[in-house]
């Protein structure tokens, strides 16, 4: 039975269940893009999270993967998977690096340019500094950010990913939100104060 | 309303909130949080190209084919043999050996050069190969693979008294104890030959 594009999460795991490559596929293409870039800016490592996607698509293939629909959505499910394997990654101390921005993999197109004056951080200076400051946030606060603002994961489901309340996602985001301006603040006014001074010898 | 008020109630609706209209430190809270909006909705856009590599799909394809029973080789979607239809296969062949070695002394190896041909899998099985050469005893009564068939490999554990089937001597106080087995199915989904693992002929 072919895969129709509008089949939901749940109707997919089924047709997994019972064999259907192209439903696995489809859960797959659907769901590996948010998934890989979660991992990707948790733990810094193209690898790790290269791996943690193999993972967690591997336990959706396993009949006793532990998905329950009463509890909520598969992706939340999934995200949650993911993280502790990510975490998982981080304890062994194979990831958490900095992200550099000069990788191919993070290598960005350039942004288009707009006339509204509240977007310089859409200019791409602003988004080099924005992605910086993302990855300078606590772990408890990179999570939430990049699920509810950078992959639109709803509060719901990142609170089930992360296995916390709805109001503890919220106010983790907000703080996470107040950080991210903070470190920016930072980042755009004292920067050249901040250079380190380099000791001169002194010849007299 | 004062501002821990407004704050409290998470005006993420709105720059228009009376409240940003009296107060100016609020309002240029809220500005710097919509700017920040801005910016996470576009290093979102712009990230949205990043994708896991493809190899990591054809991994999990090919992982997907070898749980499902099929050789990792075969495109097409339908028609998959079901797991338990060679696992019934199995389970009759395991009856008929508790029962054989309930009934009958333990024989001598039979017919053990018996050649069965097989087809490519994912184990690296070629054409040319044999089930002889690779150890895999034929079962009894199963039909001969043919080259353009695609097997594929299950490991299995199995009672000591279904060696039996395939002509291997087998010490009746323990026909009890299982053994590792490599069974190698056909495309029909039925059991065609059998490989005991660590297991000699006077076992």
């Amino acid at each position: 039975m072919r895969s129709q594009p509008q089949e939901t999460d749940d109707e997919l795991l089924v047709n997994i269940r019972s064999g259907d490559e192209e439903a696995f596929l489809t859960l797959y293409r659907r769901r590996q893009g948010a998934l890989y870039r979660f991992a990707l800016h948790m733990s810094g490592s193209a690898a790790v999270a290269e791996d943690v996607i193999q993972e967690v698509f591997l336990t959706v293939l396993r009949a006793e993967c532990g998905y329950d629909p009463e509890r909520g959505t598969l992706s939340g499910y999934l995200f949650g998977i993911a993280r502790k394997l990510v975490l998982r990654q981080i304890e062994r101390g194979r990831s958490d690096v900095v992200l550099s921005t000069e990788t191919d993999e993070y290598a960005m197109p350039e942004l288009a340019v707009t006339d509204d004056p509240l977007v310089d951080l859409t200019h791409r200076e602003g988004i080099d500094a924005l992605r910086r400051a993302v990855q300078a946030l606590p772990r408890r606060y990179r999570e939430v950010v990049v699920l509810c603002d950078l992959e639109e994961v709803d509060y719901a489901d990142a609170a089930l990913a992360l296995g916390c309340p709805i109001g503890t996602v919220r106010s983790r985001l907000h703080r996470a939100r107040a950080l991210l301006l903070e470190k920016l603040k930072q980042d755009r006014s004292p920067r050249r104060a901040a250079t380190p001074l380099h000791p001169v010898r002194c010849i007299s | 309303m004062n501002c821990q008020e407004f704050w409290k109630t998470m005006p993420e609706n709105g720059i228009a909130h009376p409240h940003l209209r009296e107060c100016a430190a609020c309002a240029v809270r809220m500005r710097k949080q919509h700017e920040l909006a801005a910016g996470l909705r576009t290093l979102a856009a712009h990230q949205a190209r990043v994708e896991a590599p493809a190899r990591v799909e054809a991994h999990l394809v090919a992982a997907f084919r070898a749980q499902a029973g099929r050789p990792s080789g075969r495109g097409a979607v339908r028609g998959w043999i079901p797991v338990g239809t060679w696992a019934a296969a199995l389970a009759a062949m395991i009856a008929i050996g508790v029962f054989v070695v309930r009934d009958r002394a333990p024989e001598a190896r039979r017919n053990p050069a018996k050649r069965v041909e097989l087809a490519s899998t994912e184990n690296g099985f070629t054409a040319t190969d044999t089930a002889a050469e690779e150890g895999y005893l034929p079962l009894p009564g199963a039909a001969q693979l043919v080259p353009s068939d695609d097997v594929s490999v299950v490991h299995v554990e199995l009672p000591r008294s279904a060696m039996m089937q395939v002509g291997i001597e087998v010490n009746p106080e323990r026909a009890g104890e299982t053994v590792r087995a490599d069974v190698m199915v056909g495309s029909d989904g039925l059991a065609r030959a059998v490989r005991f693992v660590d297991v000699t002929g006077g076992d």
